[in-house]
């Protein structure tokens, strides 16, 4: 029998961060809890999760630089926990390299439903290469190469690369690319494509002022760049 | 035949005429806009204009002056010459000795050259007074003989003293101004003549020209000065308040630290002072409301934070309860379902009042992007249509066929549709509901019109008020927390647009939003009437919500079906 994913919460409220694993435990996820920033890369560490819930007002270290410490050694799913849907918070977040966010207050089922979605693991046993612009996808060894170049990828990132190579004849809007890649539909927030474009971006283009890689269709969304020719 | 030849001629001169009227009026409207708007185009026109005429004043009268003594001093002059000289004549013919006809015109001659040539006058005439027996010779040269008038000859004869009488003299290039002067003197046999001198008046004449040059040069030498004067002196006095305007400007347009150069002493350096003192006063005011309503921003922003965490918990508790109610007595089942769906509500309530707040502190922001509000509305009405279903009603949208591009903030546009609609389907009775969209350059309308139970023009005008029930009795059926429509508002204000209610009791009700399809564009007129057409304006009515521009006629204009 597997074992249940772990679940790291990072959260100041006592009261919330029990009753969040309350739920978790009776979706067979397994909780562990962190209640300040300062000890959260540690907690991070110790318990190697499969997830991470982040509070983004923490006390200590605030949430959005936890994040950037996290990422900063892992591609691990995090998902944001926010009280302020406000643009800047969120899109700072999301630039810190969490992969999304939940507004407070939100529903068991909703919590539930982004955290499988973050979990679930394309299972292609098939050995797969993608091009994509000038790089190469193993997508059975998860892994991205410009040519003998290994590009570190977070699996949400990875996910999103594998979505537009698939269908290089497709330009996918971004509600689609939410749909496919972030695995939800309703609440279409649209700023988690741009921030994580730009990130992918970052990482995989030469020059990320003039993309080859993810192309920028004007008012539709986004496509991927033909391999070069030859 | 004439009248058509003249036909084209007269409709050429017409043309021209009118296209020179409309030049003139061009003309005209430019200088009077110019008199308007320019203070210093005013004072420097009067006191030019004030100038101009006291200077013709004085110069008019200095030069009558100085013509009339000049000329009553010539007249003098010249009558003395004359009195002397005609004597002198009398005395030369008393004492001549003539017996023959040769004589008399030999002493005339005599006479008359030397009176020529002796007195100062252009020329001496000798007339033998008419009406005495014999034929003798006159002095009388043909360009002056002209002068004298009969009357004149008369006068002389009858009162028999020195007569006189102004005169043109030709002269080379016209006329210079003259004096005849006539006496009677006795010639020995030949009987009575009339002796007349002719003088010339030029000399004073062109003095006097050439001190009208000099008082005319003088008095455009001044005008200039003058216009300078006033040009530079209201320079003075304007410039400052010019930088008054142009610093008040800048403070209205939020630079707040723009203020006046204090230079001197004198007036305008108060004026510099106390305008600043005022931009001073007006940035304290300004800058404390600003941190005021950041501190509101701060608290809201706070309390959102605050109330949200525990508010999260109670959530997550109460839909655990919720879906363990079936293993609980029926009391406590009951009791789980209702903490469950009035947290939904106190989570909307919530939502709203923070929303609220956020238009309040001046916080929200619009995130503005080009898109089709056709789309927008087929979301709004595909979200709706189930719970239209669930009350009777059907909603149908008609919108333009070509796509309508609005800037606009999909997310708020989508909230106030979405609350029109709800609200619409709240209050719809079971009746359709219609949706229209209708466009122009500059805007965009929206229009949602039920057929439900209405509403009267006061409460037309309350709507979007906050927390305000048209009936206190009736509940909310729909769980609206009575902050949609005033959110709605506010929504449609930050794009710059227009949100308006039009109702009638058993006639159902019509929302209409007004967007500008541009940021930037000011909505004047509206694409869509808000009133349905075939409907007589209610006389009771005092406020018109719709406006002047709702006129019945153009509704559903450019809507096909």
């Amino acid at each position: 029998m597997p074992m249940n994913p772990r679940v790291l919460v990072v959260d100041d409220d006592a009261a919330l961060s029990e009753m969040i694993g309350i739920v978790l435990q009776s979706e067979n996820l397994e909780p562990v809890f962190c209640y300040e920033g300062t000890t959260a890369l540690e907690a991070f560490r110790s318990h190697q999760p499969d997830l991470v819930l982040l509070d983004l007002m923490l006390p200590g270290i605030d949430g959005i630089e936890v994040c950037r410490l996290i990422r900063a050694e892992s591609g691990v799913p995090i998902i944001m926990l926010t009280a302020k849907s406000d643009t800047t918070d969120v899109v700072s977040g999301l630039e810190a390299g969490a992969d999304d966010y939940i507004a407070k207050p939100f529903k068991p089922k909703e919590l539930v439903a982004r955290i499988r979605a973050r979990l679930r693991r394309h299972e292609e046993p098939e050995t797969e290469r993608l091009l994509i612009g000038d790089l190469e996808i193993d997508v059975a060894g998860h892994r991205v190469m410009r040519g003998d170049e290994v590009i570190n990828l977070t699996p949400l990132e990875f996910d999103l690369m594998v979505a537009l190579a698939r269908k290089p004849w497709q330009v996918f809007s971004r509600e689609v690319l939410l749909e496919q890649v972030w695995g939800y539909r309703h609440q279409a927030d649209t700023r988690l494509v741009n921030v994580h474009v730009q990130r992918l971006r970052a990482k995989v283009e030469k020059d990320p002022e003039n993309p080859e890689v993810v192309v920028t269709v004007r008012g539709v969304g986004y496509r991927a760049g033909a391999p070069p020719a030859g | 035949m004439a009248e058509r030849a003249a036909a084209p001629w007269r409709d050429r001169l017409g043309r021209a005429l009118r296209t020179t009227g409309r030049r003139l009026r061009a003309r005209t409207r430019v200088l009077a806009r110019a008199w308007r708007r320019s203070l210093r185009v005013r004072v420097s026109v009067t006191t030019v204009a004030v100038g101009l005429i006291a200077l013709v004043t004085l110069g008019a009268a200095l030069s009558g002056q100085v013509r009339d003594s000049l000329y009553d001093r010539r007249v003098t002059e010249v009558l003395t010459d004359a009195a002397v000289r005609a004597e002198v004549a009398q005395n030369a013919f008393d004492s001549s000795n003539v017996s023959r006809l040769q004589d008399v015109q030999q002493l005339l001659y005599d006479v008359g050259g030397s009176l020529v040539t002796t007195s100062g006058a252009e020329g001496v005439l000798l007339l033998r007074s008419p009406g005495q027996e014999g034929q003798y010779p006159e002095v009388s040269p043909d360009d002056l003989r002209r002068l004298i008038e009969d009357d004149l000859r008369e006068q002389v004869r009858e009162q028999d003293m020195q007569m006189w009488q102004p005169v043109g003299i030709p002269a080379a290039g016209g006329v210079e101004p003259g004096i005849a002067v006539g006496t009677a003197v006795t010639l020995p046999l030949a009987g009575e003549y009339e002796l007349y001198f002719v003088y010339s008046l030029g000399e004073q004449q062109a003095t006097l020209a050439l001190l009208q040059r000099v008082l005319t040069a003088g008095a455009v030498a001044l005008v200039a000065l003058l216009l300078v004067m006033t040009w530079y002196l209201t320079k003075q006095v304007l410039t400052p308040v010019q930088q008054a305007a142009n610093t008040a400007r800048r403070l209205a347009d939020g630079l707040l630290d723009e203020r006046m150069t204090v230079r001197g002493v004198d007036e305008l350096a108060v004026l510099a002072r106390s305008f600043n003192e005022m931009a001073e006063s007006l940035q304290e005011q300004i800058e404390r409301l600003g941190h005021l309503s950041q501190m509101q921003q701060q608290f809201v922003s706070d309390v959102s934070h605050e109330l949200r965490t525990p508010l999260t918990t109670i959530r997550m508790a109460s839909e655990v309860l919720n879906a363990a109610r079936a293993d609980f007595g029926p009391t406590a089942a009951r009791s789980a379902e209702l903490l469950a769906t009035q947290l939904d509500r106190f989570e909307s309530l919530l939502a709203d009042l923070l929303e609220i707040s956020r238009f309040d502190a001046g916080a929200a922001t619009l995130d503005v992007e080009q898109a089709d509000i056709r789309d927008v509305v087929g979301r709004v009405v595909e979200l709706t249509a189930p719970l239209a279903e669930q009350r009777g009603s059907q909603i149908t949208p008609r919108v333009p066929r070509e796509p309508v591009l609005v800037d606009m903030d999909g997310r708020r546009v989508e909230r106030v549709l979405r609350n029109l609609l709800v609200n619409a389907v709240e209050h719809g009775e079971g009746e359709p509901i219609e949706v229209l969209v209708g466009a122009d350059d500059r805007a965009v309308s929206v229009v949602v019109r039920d057929h439900g139970i209405g509403m009267t023009a006061t409460e037309a005008e309350h709507v979007f008020d906050r927390f305000w029930r048209a009936d206190p009795a009736r509940a909310r059926t729909l769980g609206g927390t009575g902050l949609g429509l005033a959110i709605s508002l506010e929504d449609a204000r930050l794009h710059g647009g227009t949100l308006e209610a039009w109702g009638s009791p058993g006639e159902g009700a019509s929302f209409r939003l007004t967007l500008p399809r541009r940021a930037g564009i000011v909505v004047t007129s509206h694409p869509l009437a808000l009133r349905p057409p075939r409907l007589e304006p209610d006389p009771t009515e005092h406020v018109d919500p719709a406006g002047p521009h709702a006129l019945p006629d153009d509704f559903m204009a450019e809507v096909p079906e």
